[in-house]
């Protein structure tokens, strides 16, 4: 606690200066940086900055002080940006990178990209109708965006921290919630029998594409109008494709409005029409309900993870510590969506 | 035997203040970390009222799953060991359909984790 946010703010903007200044090709005076709300998985600063005159609005990324171990580092995340932005994906323009902390003007790895204006909170965008637009127009830009990621497919040069595709995702994704659960003493038979279920019908496997991994509701930033940005892309992989449909489409990623079955937002059919007019691929609402009982399975087991954090590092974090409890809903919805 | 008011009527008195009258006056930055606490509160609770009667009739359930007598001892701790071994049962494909136990162990398990819900968010019960 004795580094104040704005106190390593009013350090950093002098050296971030001259940095900037040599990325840009001109003159980049800082205004302003601000750190702003949320971050457990990074730590995000509105730069307010000024190139030869011009008034500038970015976004300085980098890690806090403790980093989720799943998750990709900043300059993997760049990577990303860059990728989903070449693929014509609705992101914040990425635009400078310093990977190398000890090179850093601010002692630690960051990029800069652009900043864009919105709401991405997911139980406002569910309750509030005035947000995001028409909604089924939402619901149709939502799924093309999705299709333009999945346009992204292996081998890439610029992706390739990525670890190579599972030879079969969904009996990948199995072991390794499995093996998680290894990692803690409470036993958790519920979420086993949906683990046994998933491995049971896990389909053929299909397609190799690039993977948001958590394309939610929450994730992405509205504003009256509709879509500004998809974000969070920290946990992207070479995966299935139906995978990320049905994690936006589950249940637990709903916020409440468990009726609008496309994300708390409203019906399928949008989401499905607009992720099929851009990726020529049909959606199976049967392959998109496994995926949807995988997501949450691996949203209890990540829960669970959560909740033990309290035990393992004996971390005083009350949010995480009352993320352990929804586990019972999300082994609870398991058991209900499967029937044997 | 204790004297009133027990743990759970001091909680949910102490909840209803914090939601009640403080709530009002916690800083906005501050008041999810305030719902956060009044959310523990209730949890623990639901947890003290059910005490460990939830543990003994999975006790019996777990038993007669395996055919065995009802172990002696800590309900909790016992209902422990037993859910360790249905969890490695049920991996193994031991209660697969088909199986026998098959009904048995399913129903059981999905009574846990609505005795679980039950404490953790009793309201997502009442979502159809």
């Amino acid at each position: 606690m004795g580094q104040g946010g704005k106190d390593r703010g009013e350090d950093w903007r002098g050296p971030l200066a001259a940095w900037l200044t040599a990325r840009a090709g001109a003159e980049v005076r800082v205004a302003a940086l601000a750190k702003l709300a949320g971050g457990a998985v990074q730590e995000n600063w509105a730069l307010d900055a000024e190139v030869d005159g011009a008034a500038r609005r970015w976004v300085l990324r980098t890690d806090p002080p403790t980093r989720v171990d799943a998750s990709h580092g900043r300059a993997e995340e760049f990577a990303l940006l860059r990728a989903a932005h070449g693929a014509g994906v609705t992101v914040p323009e990425p635009l400078w990178l310093c990977p190398d902390a000890g090179a850093s003007p601010i002692g630690k790895a960051f990029f800069v990209m652009a900043r864009v204006d919105g709401v991405a909170a997911g139980f406002r965008l569910v309750r509030d109708d005035t947000l995001g637009g028409d909604r089924t127009r939402l619901l149709e830009r939502l799924g093309g965006e999705l299709a333009r990621i999945h346009a992204i497919v292996p081998p890439r040069d610029d992706l390739a921290f990525l670890p190579p595709p599972a030879a079969d995702p969904a009996l990948a994704a199995v072991a390794e919630y499995r093996a998680l659960l290894d990692t803690f003493d409470t036993p958790h038979p519920a979420l086993e029998w949906g683990l046994r279920w998933l491995q049971r019908h896990a389909p053929a496997p299909g397609e190799r594409v690039l993977t948001h991994r958590d394309f939610r509701t929450g994730n992405f930033m509205v504003d009256g109008h509709g879509l500004t940005g998809i974000l969070d892309w920290e946990f992207a992989a070479w995966g299935d494709p139906m995978e990320d449909l049905g994690w936006f489409c589950a249940r637990c990623w709903r916020f409440g409005a468990d009726g609008k079955e496309a994300g708390g937002i409203g019906d399928r059919a949008p989401f499905y029409a607009g992720y099929t007019a851009r990726s020529g691929r049909a959606v199976d609402p049967d392959l998109v309900r496994y995926w949807e009982v995988m997501a949450h399975a691996r949203w209890a087991a990540i829960a669970v993870q959560q909740g033990e954090r309290f035990f393992k590092g004996g971390e005083r974090n009350l949010e995480a510590a009352l993320t352990g409890h929804v586990v019972p809903e999300l082994e609870y919805e398991i058991l209900t969506m499967v029937d044997d | 035997m204790r004297d009133r008011p027990t743990g759970d009527e001091l909680l949910d008195l102490a909840r209803d203040i914090l939601r009640g009258d403080l709530l009002a006056h916690v800083p906005a930055d501050k008041k999810y970390q305030a719902l956060m606490v009044a959310n523990a509160m209730a949890i623990a609770a639901r947890q003290m009222r059910a005490g460990d009667g939830p543990a003994r009739d999975q006790l019996a359930d777990l038993a007669a799953l395996y055919g065995e007598a009802v172990p002696d001892g800590d309900p909790a701790a016992a209902c422990r060991a037993l859910y360790a071994r249905l969890s490695a049962d049920i991996r193994a494909g031991r209660f697969d359909p088909g199986r026998p136990g098959h009904d048995a162990a399913r129903a059981l398990v999905r009574a846990q984790a609505a005795q679980k819900v039950r404490e953790s968010n009793p309201k997502y019960l009442d979502r159809a």
